[in-house]
């Protein structure tokens, strides 16, 4: 059925093949982008920067309580650290915790407050995301295999919260609302480009 | 945007997602069809006496998820380390057909 036979379309049949073009071109899945017709979630779209902006803050006040609560009550005393590194035996890691807990027992009382406290802030600002998150993870990591609640399975909120920095790192979060968006466009970053490694 | 992934790239994420998707879904699976414990703590009465113990020590799993986060951190350094991909300044010029 062309055109060329039925003379100049009426507006009606128009409309109905103009319709029907749309709905054949958007149906089309998208194999690059899953949700293009259901939901824009391009990295550069509305709702990508203003989840991963609440994401990245929320998990940013869940390690700024966590430190900044233990600096108002011990300071940078916080003598659990190494009590509990020393308990983690016979686990994954093997002897490095107890080591750790043993000889940097200081180190670790300061910078289980101070860390937490920093980490949380990195992210709530969003300035050296990345970087900040790398240690999220280093901590979180200690966690899930120390606490090893795994009465429910691995997957617990300790691995949650594990996975939650490493997405921090992925998607280079502090790009969305955060300083690192700004710091990223400054001279010093575009000499030096590796440095958006840990920033992003 | 395209992004090109090289040969490490693609080894990374196979790498470290095969190891951690090992871990946590593959062995967990193994110690469900293993029965009772279902997760990878013993279970206990209600004395506290350990009646069943995992099939698959849970060291064992962890150990291949923490093995998953290494190698995503050496390729992060890795990244770090190597020169950066620089995209090839090409400018397409317009050729008039034949």
């Amino acid at each position: 059925m062309g055109f060329h036979s039925v003379g100049t379309p009426s507006p009606l049949y128009a409309t109905v093949v103009r319709n029907s073009i749309c709905e054949v071109t958007q149906m089309s899945y998208q194999a690059a982008n899953p949700l293009a017709d259901d939901f824009e979630l391009e990295l550069g779209g509305a709702w990508t920067a203003y989840w991963l902006a609440f994401l990245r803050v929320v998990t940013g006040w869940w390690f700024f309580h966590a430190g900044v609560t233990k600096l108002i009550e011990d300071g940078l005393a916080y003598s659990y650290g190494p009590m509990y590194l020393k308990q983690m035996t016979g686990t994954a890691l093997g002897p490095i915790p107890v080591l750790m807990g043993e000889h940097l027992g200081w180190l670790i009382q300061a910078m289980v407050p101070l860390g937490e406290t920093l980490i949380g802030l990195g992210l709530m600002v969003g300035a050296l995301v990345r970087l900040a998150s790398v240690f999220g993870v280093f901590f979180m990591s200690l966690f899930w295999i120390g606490n090893a609640g795994f009465g429910h399975g691995l997957v617990n909120s300790d691995f949650m919260g594990l996975l939650l920095f490493m997405t921090m790192i992925v998607l280079a979060t502090g790009r969305y609302y955060g300083l690192d968006a700004i710091i990223e466009k400054t001279k010093l970053v575009k000499r030096h480009p590796k440095l958006r490694y840990l920033l992003g | 945007m395209q992004q090109h992934t090289t040969v490490i790239d693609k080894a990374a994420m196979a790498l470290s997602g095969g190891l951690m998707l090992l871990g946590v879904v593959v062995l967990g699976i193994v110690e469900i069809l293993a029965g009772k414990p279902y997760s990878a703590a013993p279970l206990t009465n209600d004395a506290g006496e350990i009646i069943a113990t995992p099939m698959v020590d849970p060291t064992l799993r962890t150990g291949l998820v923490l093995a998953g986060l290494l190698v995503l951190a050496l390729y992060g350094v890795y990244r770090l380390v190597a020169p950066m991909k620089t995209e090839t300044a090409t400018t397409q010029q317009e050729i008039t057909a034949d």
